[in-house]
């Protein structure tokens, strides 16, 4: 500061700091620390310990020794889409791969863009073990999946799939998107053309899907239509426009003061009243999809809305005073901030959603627990008290499902740096 | 003081003479309370007055004002020959003109501190890339910290965050600059890197604006110092002026409980 002095003292030397000594316990001396740290501990140390360890004999003995897996066995392809017509099953296959590369692209792209920040960070980048923990309950889910289907096709075919998603995530690393946006949004493309390849060019229109498909249809769907209309609603509902704002109040508090199964029967009427008279009716998965969506919606629209009341008004007047537009200011500065700080509770929004799927059945249609019950009344297998091992395999998936997702939520957090500013 | 010697000093612009933000019988109202009196001030090109004065006497207010943070409820603001009205198109030409330095940053933490340099060249003037960063360096290296460029916020002290903000609000390229108590959040040794950046940009003849309570900064790099108390202008006059001969009873007061 040439020629101006202030009177201010030079900065003090930083000393060597000292780290913190090192703390590291054998297995004995951890267990006396943490399990038997006093009497009443080691009581319920012991305690339930037994009562874990019983539970976990029962229900290992029951899966693996007396449970008759052989519905499952032969039920495997019903479980997974139904009525689909076995006919047209390759177009179900190529769908996954379509998705596979999508997805495979899209997280390499992604991934690439986020290590060049987290290198910046100095984050150390994740391993390969750090891969396999991500995707770890959904190759558990295909794993089980392709026992109980015994066939070698279906694990060549798998494996294919898996090794195009490796591939495509190579690929996806070394393009340079201009844009991570274009990442997200080729997934996007991806799930759309899957969708496409099965049902385009005589293929099978979404009535006639059951099984695991549809409630990956619902769940997916649900959630790729009800974020974005969530995050509008919530915008409106704290817009400067009064007709936009208590239309959007109104929508959200009516949505949410109805139960699910409320607005699933509902939706027979309900999109009657809104379709010109004399059009077609939307068929049942139409009806429970956008039933679906309304709801989520609604919840998505009120998580979001905290996250933007939690961003500093700080944020909004910087942003102004830098000469951002409105429409800028939300896009760019407040919804990546408010969306990063409500990752726990909308994955664990489309968490409830992919497992309140289940609940379509009550307008005719069959998703994996309908299925589930229904071929407990085959022939071969009626009345045998068989209902316990499907609704064991139906819980195995939605819980396969729900943990993958949880766990990539998590992964989000701790990537964007939640809480760690 | 006199009241016509008061509008004097005030209203009489420095640096160039030529006047750059011309402030007429101001007045703002937060509910019953008026934070700002028929204020009057103009401030030459060039200048850089400090305005200081107890908490809640309306300094931050009156600045805030002049980029439209706060909406003003009576009088006129005229910055560089546009005046301020309630279209919005008008008020985004007035912000390109005047940059403004918070007391907490408000960086946005969210991107590296090159992005939030480059944010506004490249969504407001939309300029390319390479040229908006190739830009965004100059300005930090002006404010000498062009290493972080590719940290995050989160990860700088405050001094080197409020010299990041101060280089976002100059990547606008900026006519005026305004600071809001740019020192008051920052920890005693870290005063002194944000002052120097701020010396460095008076120098260079930028018109600034700055609310603060460093005495050391105002003494030495300000033109004009404006002292306010309760929403009104209650002295203004040149360091010297201000430091060994103030007229005022309120100012005397002001400047025994703070130096």
């Amino acid at each position: 500061m040439s020629g101006v002095r202030l009177d201010l003292q030079e900065p003090l030397p930083v000393p060597e700091t000292e780290g913190p000594p090192a703390r590291r316990l054998d297995a004995r001396a951890w267990a006396r620390e943490n399990l038997f740290s006093s009497k009443l501990n080691g009581v319920l140390t012991v305690v339930f310990g037994l009562l874990l360890a019983w539970v976990a004999y029962r229900m290992f003995r029951f899966v693996f020794v007396d449970a008759r897996w052989e519905i499952i066995e032969r039920n495997i392809t019903n479980l997974l889409v139904y009525q689909f017509p076995r006919g047209e099953l390759w177009r179900v296959w190529a769908a996954l791969y379509v998705l596979a590369a999508s997805v495979g692209f899209g997280v390499g792209a992604a991934g690439r863009r986020s290590s060049l920040a987290a290198e910046a960070d100095g984050v150390p980048r994740q391993g390969r073990s750090m891969v396999l923990r991500r995707v770890g309950p959904l190759l558990v889910l295909v794993v089980v999946l392709l026992v109980f289907a015994q066939s070698l096709t279906a694990t060549l075919l798998v494996a294919g799939v898996a090794a195009t998603a490796v591939l495509f995530r190579v690929v996806g690393q070394r393009v340079p998107l201009r844009r991570a946006r274009l990442a997200s949004l080729l997934v996007l493309v991806g799930i759309a053309a899957a969708y496409l390849t099965i049902t385009a060019f005589g293929g099978v229109p979404r009535d006639r899907w059951g099984g695991l498909l549809l409630t990956a249809f619902l769940a997916i769907g649900g959630i790729v239509i009800s974020f974005p209309l969530g995050v509008l609603l919530a915008l409106g509902r704290r817009s400067s426009f009064p007709a936009v704002r208590i239309v959007c109040t109104a929508y959200i508090e009516l949505i949410r003061g109805v139960p699910l199964i409320t607005i699933l029967f509902m939706s027979a009427f309900a999109l009657g009243f809104f379709l010109p008279p004399g059009s077609e009716r939307p068929s049942a998965v139409t009806r429970a999809l956008v039933a679906l969506v309304l709801f989520t919606a609604a919840y998505v629209a009120e998580i979001v809305r905290g996250g933007l009341q939690g961003v500093p008004r700080g944020q909004l007047e910087a942003a102004q005073a830098i000469g951002l537009s409105p429409l800028k200011t939300t896009r760019l500065i407040v919804l990546p901030q408010a969306l990063r700080n409500v990752i726990p509770a909308l994955v664990g929004q489309f968490i409830s959603l992919f497992k309140d799927t289940s609940l379509v059945f009550i307008v005719g249609l069959t998703e994996l627990l309908a299925v589930a019950q229904n071929i407990t009344k085959q022939s071969d297998f009626v009345a045998q008290g068989l209902f316990v091992e499907t609704l064991i395999f139906a819980a195995f998936v939605y819980w396969a499902g729900s943990y993958w997702m949880s766990r990539e939520s998590q992964r989000l957090e701790t990537r964007l740096g939640v809480g760690v500013r | 003081m006199t009241e016509e010697a008061l509008t004097a000093e005030a209203t009489e612009a420095h640096g160039t003479g030529e006047p750059m933000i011309v402030i007429e019988d101001l007045s703002k109202w937060f509910g019953d309370f008026q934070a700002l009196k028929d204020v009057d001030l103009v401030i030459g090109k060039q200048e850089v007055v400090v305005v200081c004065g107890p908490s809640g006497s309306g300094k931050s207010t009156l600045i805030r004002c002049i980029n439209r943070l706060e909406q003003h409820d009576k009088g006129r603001i005229v910055v560089d020959g546009i005046e301020l009205t309630n279209d919005l198109r008008n008020i985004q030409e007035i912000r390109r003109e005047v940059g403004m330095v918070f007391q907490q940053f408000n960086l946005f933490p969210h991107l590296t501190v090159l992005e939030n340099v480059t944010l506004a060249p490249r969504h407001v003037r939309r300029a390319a890339k390479a040229k908006a960063n190739e830009a965004a360096m100059k300005q930090l290296e002006r404010v000498r910290i062009p290493e972080q460029a590719n940290k995050f916020p989160g990860q700088l002290s405050g001094g080197q965050q409020q010299r990041v903000a101060i280089a976002r609000a100059l990547a606008m390229e900026p006519k005026i600059m305004l600071f809001d108590e740019p020192t008051s959040a920052l920890d005693p040794e870290m005063i002194k890197e944000v002052l120097e950046a701020m010396v460095d940009l008076a120098q260079s003849g930028m018109t600034m604006i700055v609310v603060t309570h460093e005495m050391g900064f105002a003494r030495e790099v300000a033109s004009r110092i404006v002292f306010m108390a309760d929403g009104e202008i209650v002295e203004a006059g040149t360091p010297e002026h201000f430091f060994t001969n103030p007229r005022e009873e309120r100012t005397k007061q002001f400047l025994a409980q703070i130096l």
